[in-house]
């Protein structure tokens, strides 16, 4: 292969408030190569590829497409420099033919007027090299996600780019639809297309790339070619050489009194057959990288998303039932992974966000009792040591630690028997998460089962008795609380696989 | 084998998504069908061309300003405000005609200038402002006719004679705001079917995060689409104001919401994405023209047209929306299939 650099993005830093996503990243692109994006959630992965793609602006670096320096403002001034860019997110219109939405952002016109027959021609053609067994006049909404996934790729190619990003273009494609993406990938290449493709599964990013690059906390953490970087080098470079944490040695106080069991869940392209118990007194972490189905499966537990087969049996002091989803959400104490627009009433106060599920026992003849409100209010910001400085304080105004701690204070006032907390630390200080830590080990000891989803693994190393480990929408594997980090990051990277 | 499998599924999925997809356009035929068929029987010169005529010079103004408004509704917004500006486009351009000494003919052309550039004033605030359309269009709705009625002094304005015979002028036998309101239908559903503009208006509508996410301009589009809707409605004014022969201070008022219903019973989805100006919007008009003139026919009490007029619009969107969900179930299953066929080729990895 010729030196040609097709894309040089060098010094690249972007900064979101609170956190710095990518800190001085340069990543080089050869025409024709295939480089391999990997990284654990929220490596800056996708934030490169987006600044890439004209998504976002860097706050400092600078990108040049064949040695000229450019600047994207928006996506389609990448569209015009060659980038063709498919999104981790399946972006298609479901109202719209197939036809309509590869050509959507560029139409071919004679004067203002489409060219229809011209476009469903080509739309066909492009749809029969994919392998595609559906119709280019076919409406979206009539399509399997999978197949809405290859409108997208074919929509990114139909531009001739040349340079094509893939955001994890395999997760939602049958094995059979991956090995046809595959196939064409690689007579692209032969044509000088180059490609960054980002995936979790490392067995497919080995398959197909020429060069891999690994992320971690927004910086490069190695890159080599493939011949030369290992599956378990690559994972180490995932994890870092951080000091491996012991995991926390708290009694072992898990009974073998089951309050929670699931069994065969199963949600159409998102769950698959999902079957597990959990103990009382037993804090199981749900791990597994973006979009392995560890919110899906936290939402669909609780009864927030429709299920299309499988039960969730709750013991809610009556022995173990089956309970209907409308039963769940006031069994399970759920902690959303996004705080303020999910998990709280920003314009309301403190006592209010902590008494909403509260409500019923606190009013008499439907008329609530402004002395019960206070009383149940003071209790649990006594209780969680919640920092206000009254308790009519709105919340929006709570560092994070305590917002949280009244997400939780909200449950905790009702006492569910499952809490199921979706990333309950997750832009906290290091103090607050230590205290949420022992909140979550005092109500597990307090004997209530408690599912943690993080993408920290370290952090989730220290509170979980044992893993659920999820890749594809599926539970691939049950690790116990002694497993390292580089075993839990392998498995959920698919990276057992080969070795 | 799975090959051959899906094959057919997909084929049935299109074939039902077609009927699925003629049910929405078309559904409501059959309750004009049914509602014509009666009034054939109950007012003898209710089916006869001449009243066909009546009732399309009639809805000829609706026409107009209700195709202005679908293509803001298929871009998943909202303009109730069509009914002052089209109040507004007619008082400026016939107060020029008076107070300026503007030819008549001329302020009627300019009466559509006035109405694009008005419909350019609610698209700057909802584009530049990122204001909720429905909001900003409730003030212009109050603004812009409280601005007419302080021109007018809330006193009508007669119209002159050039122009007040244009409201029986005919070519042929048709009067020409039947022709002027038919070629803004067939030139407004050609923009949205067969140029960039339309369709990427319905993918806004579809889903306005990811329009913007791909590349498509949707604050550019958006924009467009309200000055198109207020050049429209400046039009319908001019026609209405042109049948009625003055201005009054009612000129539409309340046309905002007819055009509401007529798009709504259209089959057009107020979600946005969905639709058709033709027939989409022709069929809505003429549905609620011929409840109207039928009933006017046969001397019912002219308030049982609202009730009526009620039940129709129930009637459309129960009939859309047992489409839709029949469509949609159909999907889903066929999702599912696919889904657990292609888990059973992946495996899972021990």
């Amino acid at each position: 292969m010729t030196n040609s650099r097709i894309v040089d993005m060098s010094g690249i830093s972007k900064a979101f408030p609170g956190t710095v996503a990518l800190d001085d990243v340069s990543l080089f692109l050869d025409k024709g190569e295939v480089l391999g994006l990997i990284g654990a959630n929220g490596a800056g992965k996708s934030t490169l590829v987006n600044i890439l793609a004209g998504l976002l602006r860097p706050d400092a670096g600078v990108i040049a497409t064949d040695s000229v320096r450019v600047e994207f403002r928006n996506p389609r001034d990448s569209q015009r420099a060659g980038i063709a860019f498919v999104q981790q997110e399946i972006a298609t219109f479901a109202t719209l033919s197939v036809t309509d939405n590869i050509y959507i952002t560029d139409f071919p016109c004679r004067g203002p007027v489409i060219q229809g027959n011209l476009m469903r021609k080509q739309a066909q053609n492009m749809l029969e090299r994919l392998g595609c067994n559906f119709g280019a006049d076919d409406l979206i909404e009539t399509l399997s996600t999978g197949d809405r996934q290859m409108v997208t790729i074919a929509r990114a190619l139909m531009s001739n780019p040349s340079v094509l990003i893939l955001d994890e273009p395999t997760s939602s494609l049958s094995a059979s639809e991956k090995d046809r993406l595959f196939a064409v990938l690689n007579q692209l290449r032969t044509e000088g297309v180059s490609f960054i493709f980002i995936s979790h599964f490392l067995t497919e990013v080995f398959a197909i790339c020429d060069r891999v690059m690994v992320m971690r906390n927004g910086t490069v953490a190695g890159e080599g070619s493939v011949d030369q970087v290992t599956m378990e080098q690559a994972v180490a470079w995932m994890i870092g050489d951080s000091v491996e944490h012991q995991p926390v040695q708290r009694p072992h106080q898990s009974s073998e009194v089951v309050v929670l069991k699931v069994t065969g869940l199963r949600r159409s392209a998102v769950l698959n057959d999902i079957n597990f118990t959990a103990r009382r007194g037993e804090i199981i972490g749900i791990w597994g990288l973006m979009g392995s189905g560890r919110t899906e499966l936290a939402r669909a537990l609780v009864g927030l998303d429709p299920t299309d087969a499988g039960s969730v049996a709750i013991d809610d002091g009556d022995g173990l039932r089956e309970m209907r989803s409308s039963k769940r959400r006031a069994l399970c104490g759920y902690v959303p992974e996004d705080r303020r627009q999910e998990g709280l009433f920003l314009p309301m106060s403190v006592q209010r966000n902590i008494n909403m599920i509260a409500m019923k026992t606190l009013s008499r003849f439907g008329l609530l009792v402004k002395r019960r409100e206070a009383l149940l209010a003071e209790q649990y910001i006594d209780r969680l040591g919640i920092k206000v400085s009254r308790r009519t304080q709105l919340v929006g105004t709570l560092s994070g630690g305590n917002q949280q701690k009244v997400v939780l204070a909200r449950w905790v006032a009702v006492g569910p028997p499952v809490y199921v907390l979706d990333e309950p630390m997750r832009g906290l200080d290091i103090g607050a998460k230590a205290q949420i830590r022992k909140l979550i080990s005092e109500l597990a000891a307090a004997g209530t089962a408690i599912l943690v989803i993080d993408s920290e693994l370290s952090e989730l190393r220290l509170v979980a008795d044992r893993y659920l480990v999820m890749r594809r929408g599926s539970i691939i594997g049950e690790l116990d609380r002694n497993s390292d980090e580089r075993t839990l990051m392998a498995l959920a990277a698919g990276a057992d696989a080969s070795s | 084998m799975k090959t051959p499998l899906k094959g057919t599924s997909t084929s049935e999925g299109t074939n039902v998504s077609r009927l699925a997809g003629f049910g929405q356009q078309y559904g409501f035929i059959l309750v004009l069908l049914v509602v014509v068929i009666y009034f054939s029987f109950a007012a003898p010169f209710f089916f006869s061309f001449d009243n066909l005529l009546a009732v399309l010079h009639a809805t000829a103004p609706m026409l107009v300003i209700a195709t202005g408004l679908a293509v803001v509704v298929f871009a998943g917004k909202i303009d109730i405000s069509l009914g002052s500006v089209a109040f507004l486009a007619a008082v400026i351009g016939m107060k020029l005609h008076y107070e300026f000494g503007v030819p008549s003919q001329i302020s009627l052309v300019i009466m559509v200038f006035i109405g694009l550039a008005l419909g350019a004033v609610n698209g700057a605030i909802i584009v530049g402002l990122r204001i909720n359309s429905l909001v900003t269009t409730l003030a212009t709705m109050i603004a812009f006719r409280g601005l007419a009625l302080t021109l007018t002094g809330s006193q009508s304005i007669a119209l002159p004679e050039e122009i007040r015979v244009l409201g029986n002028a005919k070519v042929g036998p048709i009067f020409i705001d039947i022709i002027i309101a038919i070629l803004a239908l067939l030139l407004m559903s050609g923009v949205m079917k067969n140029t960039s503009f339309g369709r990427q208006i319905m993918a806004i509508g579809n889903d306005e995060d990811t329009a913007e996410r791909i590349g498509i301009n949707v604050r550019h589009k958006t924009f467009v689409a309200f000055v198109i809707s207020g050049g429209l409605a400046g039009l319908g004014g001019a026609l209405a104001m042109v049948q009625v022969g003055s201005i009054t201070s009612f000129l539409g008022q309340g046309l905002e919401f007819t055009a509401v219903a007529v798009v709504v019973i259209g089959g057009i989805s107020l979600y946005g994405g969905a639709g058709s100006i033709l027939p989409g919007v022709l069929l809505g008009a003429v549905t609620l023209e011929v409840v109207r003139n039928g009933l006017n026919q046969i001397g019912a009490d002219p308030y049982l047209y609202q009730i009526i007029t009620g039940i129709v619009i129930f009637v459309a969107i129960y009939a859309f929306s047992l489409q839709r969900f029949r469509l949609k179930s159909k999907t889903t299953r066929e999702t599912k299939e696919d889904y657990s066929a292609s888990k059973t080729v992946t495996g899972p990895t021990p």
